[in-house]
């Protein structure tokens, strides 16, 4: 039975890593190419400029996307965005103006092939890639790994944990969470593909992985908190289905801003005030038998206030309502003694704010702003450098202030590569052990390999969202994408160093494998954010409404 | 949308650190996991069972000290062997933190740095540790030692091998007494005296101070001093426990004469002293085989000139383990440079590499023809003053006896510290007996006994 319960250890983290690659390889191989979508051509000077993206910025910066070199055109002249209707421009704030067919424009004017539109001096004339010689046509064929192939490893993978997970332990719980997730996945895979037409399955797969991981995992520690595990579990496969509907129309999220800038402090607001301390935090909200934390829903809010359209980043280029937004959620939550939280908002809204200006100001801003409130809070209340003071010297306050990290060590390195056997270590009977310490308490019972695998598929995430960066269908989900995954990665970082002695404890989650539903629920909401970034997500549309005789993107309003 | 993409260099450069983070701490795990796994405070090694599995230890005649069978840690058949060994091969607990079992213990228990703890208990095979001691010479001294507490350290001062590093009261680990806790017999059982404590040297510090004096005072051989047994140096007395009258160098250290010392150390002043003293290894902790002994202690930055002149008579607030007394034994021994001692001869793991110890060679403690000198002087203090055949009927011994007063805490501590120039025996050696009155009378027994034991063994093979 040991030696069984071994082999499968020792095989999860092969099929896992197997996994992992295909879902990559999926994903890297998915992606279009970068070919003209549909191009410009000036005839005045037999100038052809491709188009490439989804939202394109026209102006005589330099870092346009269709660059013009005439000086009656503004630096940020318009923008040509391609939405469900077709191709449209918009002027974003130029002198000159845009005119189409000789036309004034104002506000979105939708071109079509053959239109003429005017900028400056400049007259560009929309066509298709194909009716331009020596630019090739845009393939749009989508390939990927079938979502079926994915679904079974990750069966097999689960199935694998849940065996070895129950033969240690005797118990009945790990194969029934592992059971019932195992159909959680099915449903979710078969609702995806046949219901919704989702032909990629690939983010969902490995956030399945590593929340399978995290219930088995618990299954042999708490069966209390694996039943919270797996609801919050299918709550937030829902909340992610939920999420790519809304995401689907970028201008309508946009609409919604102000709505969810409100509701994200009102959020926090609600926690400071009927808030009650836990973990020397204040940021939960009983709710009759539920304990929510507000601060992890913040985080998707605070990604829907940071990111936007290209016209509308290129339009309003004043980023004060987005810092009033961020200075007052890092704010409450620094009042709150949500340090961790605080920290994980502070790096999201330098990615947010980079990436939306460009504006190295802001940032040295930010940071100075944020060097002094931390000065503030230090000089206010002393005692916190207290909660900091074993980092680096664990093993000075090995009794003390340090005994979490020293354990956390010598567990993680008893472990080896596969782990001594779910329930078999001594983690679990430290506080904190399925929270704040669960990447060690992976480590211990599953071996450190599985453990890296689950750290590196986060940091894999943002690795895509950078890739579709400029292939997403908006800027709005490049930055939305980013930021999602850049704030998965600094929180998982904090999660995984603070443990390990390389940064401060600071008792963040692990997404999708600490214990915590509010965490689990707002892990699958920014999910969703990747997963909108990838244009396959929504191509189904197309794919569906075959009106047109060709499906080349080009195809005019 | 190229420009958007640009400006998420931070995000990748945020992951990469994050890469690099992950990288750092495999790094950490590969390079420090065996470390961080023997510690004490890991309950797959410390909890009860945890040796249930574990390799044996064997001496360096091939006694089997401890291994384990049918899921139960055995210790050696006899009672007296088990209790001398305690403290150098350890119990079942995690009590005594310089035992081999503690410090060795994921080796033992079959750690493995690609399966951690993890590998099935069917599969786990433990390295086997052969050891430098040797179990008779241990269990002589024990026996010599009997109810009083003390140390003994026994090395060659050729090779470094430890044969004898032993430490009472011990306790059987098979039969732990229950009252270990309470009794005052058993006070610091857990401890092994002869690396883990340290004592007032009294006059065998004396050999620190003649180096010292050999090698910065031109003549100082023919140094001589009128002793009446006491005089006031630095306005408080300092005394002898007999008056020898005029006394020289060699008779000084033979008679053990406080005063001409005190005076030395004086003349040498504390800056010179402390150098020498750091030099022979003061004011440090040693460390051998994962084992760091307690500091040893030469501090004379506060010292009166009576507290100066009593420090280089080892009184004062001098402290020394008995192993680094008997590493400057070694020194004297052999050329002023000692071979360091070491304990764990291989650890040989069950796939089958093996891993030897290192013979390593100190610092000097002092120029090759000072330690000829002290060897001289030691070798006539025995030779007249004790009777030669008071250690050994064959073995050829130099020593220093030292009765290191503890003032209000009792009677004083007995020392011998010194070597047997015998080739087929380089042994380098420290005894202490805790309130034994005198180093004559309590530790040279002791000593005795435990080079009997060693001609012993010599008849048997
Ligand atoms: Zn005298």
């Amino acid at each position: 039975m040991e030696i069984i319960a071994f082999a499968l250890r020792m095989a999860a983290p092969l099929i896992a890593g197997l996994l992992v690659i295909l879902c990559y390889v999926s994903l890297h191989s998915g992606r279009r190419e970068e070919k003209a979508l549909i191009v410009l051509q000036d005839e005045q000077h037999d100038l052809v400029y491709p188009v490439l993206y989804w939202e394109n910025s026209i102006g005589r910066s330099r870092s346009s996307d269709v660059h013009l070199e005439d000086p009656t055109v503004s630096r940020d002249h318009a923008v040509l965005l391609r939405r469900e209707a077709g191709w449209l421009i918009t002027d974003t704030g130029s002198r000159s103006g845009v005119l189409v067919n000789g036309q004034p424009t104002q506000g979105r004017t939708p071109v079509g092939v053959g239109d003429k539109i005017t900028l400056g001096s400049t007259h560009l004339v929309l066509r298709r890639t194909s009716d331009i010689s020596g630019q090739s046509a845009q393939r749009s064929t989508l390939r990927y790994i079938s979502a079926a192939v994915l679904e079974a490893l990750l069966l097999l993978y689960l199935s694998m944990i849940t065996v070895s997970a129950a033969l240690t332990t005797g118990s009945n719980t790990p194969g029934l969470m592992g059971g019932i997730f195992c159909a959680v996945t099915v449903v979710f895979c078969f609702v995806s593909v046949k219901l919704l037409h989702r032909h990629s399955f690939e983010q969902e797969t490995l956030a399945l992985l590593i929340t399978g991981t995290g219930i088995i995992l618990s299954s042999v520690h708490n069966e209390r908190q694996c039943m919270v595990q797996l609801i919050a579990a299918g709550i937030g496969i829902c909340f992610f289905c939920f999420m790519l509907w809304f995401l689907e129309v970028p201008d309508r999220v946009v609409k919604w801003h102000l709505i969810i800038s409100i509701l994200s402090l009102l959020l926090l607001a609600a926690a400071l005030i009927f808030g009650k301390v836990q973990n020397g935090a204040k940021n939960w909200i009983s709710l009759g038998p539920v304990s929510v934390q507000p601060s992890e829903f913040v985080k998707i809010c605070y990604v829907f206030v940071g990111a936007s359209t290209l016209d509308v980043l290129q339009t309003k280029k004043n980023l004060t309502e987005f810092i009033i937004v961020s200075a007052l959620t890092v704010g409450l939550l620094a009042y709150m003694s949500d340090f961790g939280t605080a920290l994980i908002f502070f790096c999201t809204f330098l990615i947010i704010a980079f990436m939306r200006s460009g504006d190295i100001r802001t940032v040295i801003l930010a940071l100075t702003g944020a060097g002094l409130g931390a000065l503030m809070i230090l000089s206010v209340k002393p005692y916190i450098a207290d909660r900091f003071a074993a980092w680096g010297h664990v093993w000075e306050y090995a009794d003390s202030s340090g005994y979490q990290q020293v354990h956390s060590l010598i567990y993680s390195a008893s472990g080896g590569l596969f782990g001594v056997g779910y329930s078999e270590g001594y983690l679990q009977y430290l506080f904190a052990s399925e929270n704040d310490l669960v990447f060690c308490l992976l480590c211990e019972e599953a071996g450190c390999l599985l453990a890296l695998i689950c750290a590196v598929i986060i940091g894999g995430f943002v690795l895509y969202a950078r890739g579709a960066a400029t292939r997403s269908r908006s800027t709005f989900y490049s930055i939305s994408a980013c930021a999602a995954g850049g704030l998965l990665v600094i929180q998982t970082a904090l999660n995984v160093f603070g443990v390990v002695d390389i940064l401060p404890l600071t008792g963040v989650t692990f997404p999708f494998l600490s214990y915590g539903g509010s965490s689990m629920v707002a892990c699958w909401g920014l999910l969703a954010f990747m997963k909108a970034a990838d244009e396959r997500t929504y191509s189904h549309y197309k794919r569906l409404k075959k009106t047109k005789p060709e499906e080349a993107p080009a195809a005019a309003a | 949308m190229y420009k958007t993409r640009a400006r998420s260099f931070p995000v990748l450069m945020i992951t990469l650190a994050f890469f690099v983070g992950l990288g750092w701490f495999v790094f950490n795990l590969a390079t420090h996991g065996a470390e961080w796994v023997s510690l004490p405070q890991n309950g797959h090694l410390s909890e009860n069972g945890a040796l249930e599995h574990a390799g044996s230890i064997i001496d360096r005649n091939g006694v089997v000290l401890a291994h384990s069978a049918g899921g139960k840690r055995i210790y050696h058949e006899d009672p007296a062997v088990r209790t001398a060994c305690v403290h150098v091969v350890g119990d079942n607990t995690v009590n005594i933190t310089t035992a081999v079992q503690n410090l060795y213990r994921s080796e033992l228990t079959g750690y493995h740095f690609a399966f951690g703890q993890g590998l099935p208990n069917e599969w786990k095979e433990g390295a086997s540790i052969r050891l430098t001691l040797d179990s008779n010479m241990q269990t002589a001294a024990c026996r010599a030692l009997g109810d009083r507490k003390g140390a003994a350290v026994v090395y060659n001062y050729r090779t470094g091998e430890i044969l004898c590093l032993a430490s009472t009261p011990g306790f059987d680990p098979e039969n732990k007494p229950e009252d270990i806790e309470t009794n005052e017999a058993y006070d610091g059982a857990y401890l092994n005296r002869a690396i883990s404590s340290a004592y007032p040297p009294g006059s065998t510090f004396k050999l620190v101070t003649a180096a010292e004096a050999l090698e910065s005072i031109p003549g100082a051989e023919k140094i001589t001093y009128h002793c009446e047994a006491e005089e006031d140096i630095g306005g408080a007395p300092v005394t002898c426990y007999a008056a020898f009258g005029d006394v020289d160098f060699k008779h000084a250290l033979m008679y053990s004469c406080n005063l001409y010392f005190a005076h030395l150390a004086v003349d040498l002043g504390g800056d010179k002293m402390t150098a020498r003293a750091q030099r022979c290894g003061f004011n440090a902790c040693r460390s051998f085989d994962r084992i760091t002994t307690a500091k040893s202690v030469y501090d004379v930055s506060q010292a009166s000139v009576n507290d100066l002149a009593w420090s280089g008579v080892g009184q004062y607030t001098v402290l020394e383990t008995p192993l680094n007394m008997a590493i400057r034994a070694a020194a004297i021994a052999d050329g002023g440079t000692p071979m360091m001692p070491y304990l764990v001869e291989e650890i040989r793991t069950a796939d089958g590499s093996v891993q030897k110890a290192q013979h390593t060679r100190g610092s000097s403690m002092m120029s090759p023809a000072t330690a000829d000198t002290l060897k001289e002087m030691m070798d006539y203090t025995v030779a007249n003053f004790y009777d030669k055949s008071v250690f050994s009927d064959v073995l050829d011994v130099c020593a220093k006896t030292g009765t290191a007063e503890v003032g209000e805490a009792g009677e004083p501590h007995g020392w011998i510290t010194g070597f047997c120039t015998s080739e087929e025996a380089p042994f380098a050696f420290a005894v202490i007996v805790e309130h034994g009155e005198s180093g004559y009378g309590s530790a040279v027994p002791v000593a005795s006994a435990i080079l009997k034991a060693w001609e012993e063994e010599q008849k048997t093979n």
